[in-house]
């Protein structure tokens, strides 16, 4: 019975044709992350070539003089691109991986953005991400659509009724044979990620395969749902395919504007203002003002000698430390808002499996909003860690050639996440039992005609 | 063609689909995203105007306060362009999100113009947005074609086509009547949308631009009444032309799903892969590289600077440069500004034709996939398309490289070559040349230019609207009645 059941169903071109065309566009969205991950890795190799190069040329400029140097020579930090980003490109796109600041005020540079054509980030990328939250779906709708309704309109449904011991198992073989063929080729598309991309065996990998696997187990439990009502194909059809627009398109980009026009960013541009007026109007300020307040944030410095008249480098940098401090309340609470986005976009998410799967698979593979605030916080300490390495320097002139400027490579950040199974796992897990339930129980009463 | 016959079938059409239930629920659904997108485009726009307008004021009024200096301090100092938005960016978002907002504009750099929506976003703009443009690309479309799909389909299958065939119609009148009459329903979705666009326009538009805006938002109606008309007759023809209404209706889908959610996606994709694109740091290597080479007015010893040096000495007959009638440092200041902004220029033009390149391939498709090319003019007559987003850099940096040479010319003329000794005042000038040099102000594209930009997409959303009417006549001597 049942390999008939398989035979039946694999017979039918369309199920062969779309399932060749999921395992291509699978195939493609992995070559178009492979490229993603070369670009990245090639962008970090140029950083530390250009690096050296561009430290090397500024010192044989201005060996005289290390405050001098310092206004030029940047270092950058760099954030570590996770593999499994190319399956779910993200925000990494959108945010730069790299960050080459100079220890002169950091707010002036650190939302300086990549390169990017926007034509390409508003069509959005053909990642892996893309093919699991919206095409396999699409597939599942299209091969379960009928599931009963096509027996009924047929008219085979009186022979199958009479024939099988339980039709409601005969329906349920029927479904796992779909999901067998969905799920094989969702593990192939895995197994070729694996392989092409060598991606390292781990927690995260097993996490974004176990997530793929409970989202389309959702999408079944929907189409079951849909199947249990036991109507016509055509209105099972159209309420799956309005569910899906609704879940894929409408729901998201919905909650986007809304948190978007709720939580506004002004706070950007009057950071943006505040460090340009906060470094550059001291240069119109009494010199002991500065000073004042920079002893204040870094008494240690008190000790370095400076005079009340013309140019010294540590009322310079005194000056650019004013850039930061005086915009750091504008930064932070621009922080604050995109964290309050990012909350917000989580709570809904939690009821949407579509929101909640793109956002985990950012999450896994690194690549979210929130990866790259923490990178950002990163580049607040490592651009603190650098000045307060310099500053000493540069108060007491010292020699240019003493430091060894061959060590100072780009560093790197990598995001620490634990993987929470649970606030993965359960959502989608209950929302799919719930509708199981409910089909199981809608066809209790099958009805023979 | 009995046009009697036509507009009978037509309203046959109209009256069958009120007839369904069905309709009502999805006019009630069209109407709250209708609502919500307005809403959404409309708080968007006074918005982000607000706050960009105020930091322009507010960064306007630190530059003009402050006192009197150095003119290179002014170079440093340094001033903002804030990106306004068009007031059709209500209708249509375009590339607005994607773009940045702001850039810091000073003396010898360029900076990125940073701060764009999609940075502050949380992953979920993957899915798109709502507005009011998008729900007529996207959501219309569907509609049309479930409301569409056993338009004929279906009154074959009951046998009704027959009886409508043998009562004297004939295959073409059938197609334009339901294709008419689908085109109707459109409207009824269509035509809320452009008075709820025109309510926006009036409600916060300024009295100057609104010629101009009008012309653009007729415009845009009439790209839309095209396309609509298209997929309209696509809708039917498909319908006629399969065997079941269940058939007509996947064969639809299918052609939703490829033409506006796969098709653009993929040609994007493929565009950047055949065009790859320079990373930041590759882009700034090769300016910093080629400034090195032709003449980097930072490094003391560099070759260029030392020949202009001695040859300026040699014509103004002179031994110093503190005896030239005008002072130095900004002669210099003002010959580096001007190398690297060509340099940088140069390499930003390429970048922008790598861009144009990659969008090159979707931009074809326009040809044979209608949705990109209303999409196209859509975003060009709203001001939000690429043409803008580069149009706004290049004013921004004309703004920024005009301010950064006029501070090297007052330097030039007003500042003493003598260098101060240690007990002298600086050398400043007033600060009423803070006030004179005036402020950023953001030009929109002129619409001519801006259709002129969209003319491949014109003509190909004209030679579909043919196209699709002209299948008719030639499909309407194939089609079968059983």
């Amino acid at each position: 019975m049942y390999t008939l059941l398989i035979k039946q169903f694999i017979r039918s071109k369309t199920v062969v044709l779309s399932t060749l065309l999921i395992l291509a566009l699978g195939i493609i969205s992995i070559l178009i992350g492979d490229q993603f991950l070369a670009k990245q890795e090639k962008a970090i190799a140029e950083v530390t070539e250009h690096q050296q190069e561009h430290i090397e040329r500024n010192v044989n400029w201005h060996n005289d003089e290390i405050g001098l140097l310092l206004y030029y020579i940047r270092f950058a930090l760099i954030n570590t691109p996770e593999k499994l980003a190319a399956l779910s490109i993200g925000q990494r796109d959108v945010n730069s991986s790299i960050q080459s600041v100079t220890i002169r005020n950091l707010e002036g540079q650190k939302y300086d953005t990549d390169l990017n054509n926007p034509a390409n980030l508003q069509s959005g990328n053909l990642d892996l991400g893309f093919v699991i939250i919206y095409l396999f779906p699409l597939l599942i709708i299209a091969f379960t659509f009928d599931l009963l309704s096509e027996e009924k309109e047929k008219d085979t449904w009186r022979l199958v009724a009479i024939q099988s011991p339980s039709v409601r198992s005969f329906l349920l073989s029927k479904l796992s044979i779909r999901m067998i063929l969905l799920y094989s080729a969702l593990l192939v598309l895995f197994v070729f990620a694996i392989l092409k991309l060598s991606l390292p065996i781990n927690e995260a990998l097993l996490a974004f395969i176990v997530l793929s696997m409970l989202y389309l187990a959702f999408w079944f439990a929907l189409c079951f749902w849909v199947i249990s009502l036991q109507r016509p194909s055509s209105f099972n059809v159209l309420s799956l395919l309005s569910l899906w627009v609704v879940l894929a398109i409408l729901m998201p980009a919905s909650v986007n504007n809304f948190v978007a026009n709720q939580y506004p960013v002004p706070e950007a541009l009057s950071t943006m203002v505040k460090q340009r007026d906060g470094y550059h109007e001291k240069w119109d300020v009494d010199k002991k003002v500065t000073l004042d307040k920079f002893f204040a944030h870094y008494p240690e410095y008190k000790t370095y000698s400076w005079t009340a008249e013309g140019f010294d480098w540590l009322w310079y940098y005194a000056m650019q430390q004013m850039g930061d401090d005086e915009s750091r309340g504008q930064s932070e609470a621009m922080r604050e808002k995109i964290m309050q986005r990012e909350q917000a976009s989580r709570t809904v998410a939690l009821f949407v499996p579509t929101m909640h799967a793109q956002l985990l698979f950012n999450d896994i593979a690194r690549s979210s909003l929130g990866n790259n605030m923490e990178f950002l916080d990163q580049t607040h300490e490592f651009h603190e860690k650098m000045r307060l390495y310099f500053y000493p320097r540069i108060f007491k002139n010292a020699s240019v050639e003493a430091e060894n400027w061959a060590e100072f490579r780009p560093e790197y950040f990598s995001e620490r996440t634990d993987t929470s199974w649970a606030a993965m796992v359960l959502p989608l897990l209950l929302i799919a039992a719930i509708l199981s339930t409910i089909s199981t129980f809608n066809l209790r009463k099958l009805k023979a005609i | 063609m009995q046009r009697e016959t036509i507009s009978l079938i037509a309203r046959q059409f109209w009256s069958n689909t009120f007839k369904s239930k069905a309709i009502y629920p999805i006019m009630g659904i069209v109407a709250l995203i209708v609502a919500y997108a307005a809403y959404s485009g409309w708080k968007n726009y006074t918005t982000h105007n607000q706050i960009r307008s105020h930091y322009q004021q507010v960064a306007r009024q630190s530059w003009e306060n402050n006192p009197d200096k150095h003119p290179h301090r002014m170079a440093h100092y340094g001033s903002f362009a804030f990106r306004l938005k068009h007031s059709l960016s209500m209708f249509d978002f375009g590339l607005e999100s994607f773009t940045g907002n702001a850039v810091f504009l000073e003396a010898h750099k360029q900076n990125t113009v940073n701060f764009s929506e999609a940075s502050f976003s949380t992953g979920l703009l993957r899915f798109g947005e709502i507005s009011l443009a998008v729900l007529l690309q996207l959501i219309i479309p569907l509609i049309i074609f479930f409301l569409g799909f056993a338009s004929i389909a279906l009154e074959r299958a009951n046998g009704t086509l027959k009886i409508i065939l043998t009562q004297g119609a004939n295959w073409k009148e059938v197609l334009f009547g339901k294709s008419l009459g689908l085109m109707g329903m459109a409207l009824l979705f269509f035509i809320p949308v452009a008075l709820v666009t025109l309510l926006l326009l009036f409600l916060t538009e300024e009295a100057t631009a609104v010629g101009d805006v009008l012309l653009r938002y007729t415009g845009i109606l009439l790209s839309y009444l095209l396309f609509f008309l298209v997929i309209s007759i696509i809708t039917v023809l498909v319908s006629a032309f399969s065997q079941s209404s269940k058939d007509a209706l996947i064969k639809l889908l299918a052609v939703w799903l490829f033409f506006i959610i796969l098709l653009p996606r993929t040609t994007q994709a493929l565009g950047s892969y055949v065009y790859a694109s320079p990373s930041k740091i590759e882009f700034n290597s090769a300016i910093e590289e080629e400034l090195v080479k032709v003449g980097d007015s930072h490094n003391p010893d560099d070759p260029y600077y030392i020949a202009l040096k001695d040859s300026l000495l040699q014509v103004h007959q002179v031994s110093s440069v503190e005896e030239l009638p005008f002072n130095y440092g900004g002669f210099v200041m003002r010959e580096g500004e001007r190398i690297s902004s060509d340099i940088y220029k140069n390499h930003l033009n390429t970048l922008l034709e790598t861009y144009e390149k990659q969008n090159s391939f979707t931009r074809l498709t326009a040809w044979i996939n209608p949705y990109i090319a209303v999409k196209n003019i859509s975003m060009a007559l709203a001001g939000t398309d690429f043409e803008s987003y580069i149009n706004f850099q290049k004013q921004a940096e004309s703004y920024r490289y005009q301010l950064a040479q006029e501070m090297n010319e007052l330097q030039m003329e007003l500042i003493s070559n003598e260098k101060p000794g240690p007990d002298d005042e600086p050398h400043v000038i007033s600060s009423d040349h803070w006030k004179e040099f005036p402020d950023f102000k953001y030009q929109f594209i002129a619409i001519g230019t801006a259709l002129r930009s969209e003319w491949g997409s014109i003509v190909a959303l004209l030679f579909w609207s043919l196209a699709s009417v002209g299948f008719i006549f030639y499909l309407s001597k194939k089609a079968k009645a059983i």
